[in-house]
């Protein structure tokens, strides 16, 4: 119980941190590495809560898939402009102590919910079971949710590739 | 890690054990590649440093310390630093958590003044319950260790190296993915340990309600799943980045691609990294698709046990699982040589071929595999609720 | 947690091995001259021209876009699979065949119109 307090709170404390970290950083890729670590932290979170198939998609496509596009994108840029404009100055000063009190507030609330959320599951052991749990309720309760979500990745698809086509683009050059 | 001192130090000491064979495991492989393209293209290869030209790997290991320790002016040098130990980090994962052999019991026993154990002690760095998805998981990371080597050493050739390598690696990872699913719906679970279990038996499947077995070929994945088998090594191959698909360090285009600024200890840690992604994806074949660590005829945990009957359990349970290691290791050396093999046989392909064979060739192929096993089993297994 | 801290062991263990061996081959590797020359990035011997953003093909955005979606759809047949076998013992074999036969309907339509579109292509 103790030790699984202790496990909670330290990763809390890391992804806390790294996210804090994401807002202060003024180098916008540097920002992206640290919100990287902090997916994997999150999956972590998920794996130590018994989550382990969220863990492991939270790794897949978030860590492993979403974070690749946007550190591929950043490193890309010449990123010197914006890292003069964010790194001082008045407005993104203030910016900068606005999403930190924020994120002080968001953290506050999340630890004082998350006292019960230490009451864990009688056994880790379960685990894979809960996995096949979740592809029955995912297959049967939330099936139409299922289906649905299946159309909605074809309607971004479609329109990723129509936004490339938009003229003005880099598009068809190398 | 464990209840008491013991059990937690034996842990401990696997994990590192199971680090250092990845490591160790480079040279080796080092050596084996120069005199395997030698022997492929009728040349001698290093024979003169010891025998063999085995002492060849200590050189190098002297090499690689003395370089001169170097960073690119224009560079990040944390980053720069930080990408070559990154690359070690989802190989070395993935790795642990492979079964190499059946668990060990060991039993209570007396020492220091005390009673220690009973124990089971897992062969293999840890066992995570929803194994496949971890690997997977894990290994989706190998990108960003390229990304941050292109970023850090700020050089062109690098830069395009990483680009091209992680475009690579995400494509293929969709094949191999979904070549995962056909296995998945054959074994109806994400262990590991479960796909071996099931793999030590003669062949054997329902069909239309009668059980059909044939005794004397093994129940392995092979049979079920050709091709889902010959995809996923194929995606394995981009994943590594090893020839055919070693387009982000194609020297003719990019110097050295994303390792272009690094020299000494660093790089030999991006070796490290692609050595033991063809480690993991060697064990993830052997696992899948060739019966893991047991063979089923002739070495089954149960007939292997059977051997050491005599003996006290603890020291059977050991030699069993030291036995089934060998094989397993026997299998994983195979498909190590087979990477080496493709890779001094097959020229390298160009950039929009590689994409259009991950995209446009594999992706359905590998789509195809799930509909149609997801299919054929519907049938096999007919009288459902069976 | 049981689970997660070999995991966890095994990450600092591998990093920490890799700091001290590069802290290691920094201490013992042969120094050489000073050069200002030697700190350029390396262009094949040329000064570097590093002036202004590289241009970059959006092809690769659009690579890597393409593969978050269609790794989701592939996620979401990880339960389905480990479940199959249940399902069909549990009689209901049909009903969840043609459950994921709609979302795979939908992702075959859709690698099928990418390639279609030749967005999938790179001369």
């Amino acid at each position: 119980m103790l030790a699984e307090a202790i496990a909670f709170y330290t990763l809390a404390f890391f992804l806390v941190f790294f996210a804090y970290r994401v807002i202060t950083v003024p180098n916008p890729l540097h920002s992206a590495l640290y919100l990287v670590l902090m997916m994997i932290g999150l999956a972590a979170a998920f794996f130590n809560l018994g989550a382990q198939f969220i863990a492991g998609v939270q790794l897949i496509v978030y860590a492993g898939a979403v974070m690749v596009l946007f550190v591929m994108v950043l490193m890309l840029f010449d990123l010197r402009s914006e890292l003069r404009a964010f790194s001082r100055g008045l407005v993104s000063g203030a910016l900068k102590v606005m999403s930190a009190a924020l994120l002080a507030g968001i953290a506050l609330g999340a630890a004082n919910s998350s006292v019960a959320i230490l009451q864990p599951p009688a056994d880790g052991a379960v685990s894979a079971d809960v996995t096949k749990q979740l592809g029955v309720l995912l297959y049967t309760k939330y099936l139409f949710a299922f289906e649905i979500l299946g159309v909605l990745l074809l309607v971004v698809a479609v329109g990723v590739v129509a936004v490339s086509r938009m003229k003005g683009g880099t598009h068809g050059h190398h | 890690m464990g209840a008491d001192v013991f059990e937690i130090g034996v842990n401990f000491v696997k994990l590192i054990l199971v680090f250092l064979m990845m490591v160790q495991v480079v040279p080796l492989l080092v050596w084996v590649e120069r005199r395997g393209s030698a022997y492929i293209q009728n040349r001698l290869g290093p024979n003169r440093v010891g025998p063999l030209g085995l002492m060849q790997l200590l050189a190098d290991a002297v090499k690689f310390l003395t370089k001169e320790e170097f960073v690119p002016g224009r560079g990040y040098p944390f980053i720069y630093y930080a990408a070559p130990v990154v690359a070690m980090i989802p190989a070395a994962l993935a790795f642990a958590s492979l079964p190499l052999s059946v668990p060990v019991n060991v039993e209570a026993f007396e020492m220091l003044g005390r009673t220690w154990g009973p124990y089971i002690f897992k062969f293999q760095g840890y066992e995570i319950g929803i194994g496949i998805v971890f690997v997977l998981g894990v290994s989706s990371l190998a990108a960003y260790a390229l990304l941050l080597a292109g970023y850090g050493s700020s050089n062109k050739y690098a830069l395009y190296g990483a680009l091209r390598a992680s475009a690579q690696t995400i494509s293929y990872e969709l094949a191999m993915g979904l070549s995962i699913v056909g296995v998945i719906l054959l074994f109806n679970t994400f262990s590991f340990a479960e796909i071996v279990t099931a793999q030590s038996a003669p062949l054997n499947f329902m069909f239309l309600g009668n059980k059909v077995e044939i005794a004397w070929l093994p129940n392995w994945g092979i049979f079920y799943q050709p091709l889902g088998a010959v995809i996923l090594f194929a995606a394995m191959f981009a994943e590594a980045n090893r020839l055919p698909f070693d387009l982000p360090e194609a020297e003719g285009e990019l110097v050295a691609g994303y390792h272009t600024e690094y020299a000494g200890f660093k790089f030999n840690m991006f070796f490290i990294g692609e050595y033991g992604h063809m480690l993991v994806a060697s064990g993830l074949m052997v696992i899948f698709f060739f019966g893991g660590y047991t063979f089923y005829p002739f070495f089954t945990p149960e007939s292997v046990a059977g051997w050491f009957a005599g003996m006290s359990a603890t020291k059977a349970s050991l030699l069993t699982a030291l036995v089934l290691h060998a094989v397993m290791l026997a299998k994983i050396v195979l498909f190590l040589w087979i990477f080496i093999w493709v890779r001094w046989t097959l020229p390298r392909f160009r950039y929009d071929q590689l994409m259009d064979l991950g995209w446009r060739t594999m992706l359905p192929w590998a789509l195809a595999n799930t509909i149609l096993t997801a299919i054929v089993i519907l049938i096999m297994r007919h009288p459902w609720g069976a | 947690m049981s689970q997660l801290l070999p995991v966890l062991v095994l990450a600092i263990f591998v990093i920490t091995f890799g700091c001290v061996l590069l802290w290691f081959s920094s201490l013992i590797s042969i120094r050489g001259k000073d050069d200002p020359v030697k700190d350029e990035t390396y262009e094949c011997g040329l000064p570097s021209e590093n002036t202004g953003p590289t241009k970059i093909s959006v092809k690769f955005y659009l690579t890597a876009i393409l593969f978050i979606l269609f790794d989701i759809e592939i996620i979401f047949m990880y339960p389905w699979a480990v479940t199959y076998g249940d399902f069909i013992s549990g009689g209901h074999g049909l009903y969840v065949f043609g459950a994921m036969a709609f979302f795979l309907a939908v992702f075959v339509f859709g690698l099928f119109w990418e390639v279609k579109s030749k967005a999938l292509e790179w001369e």
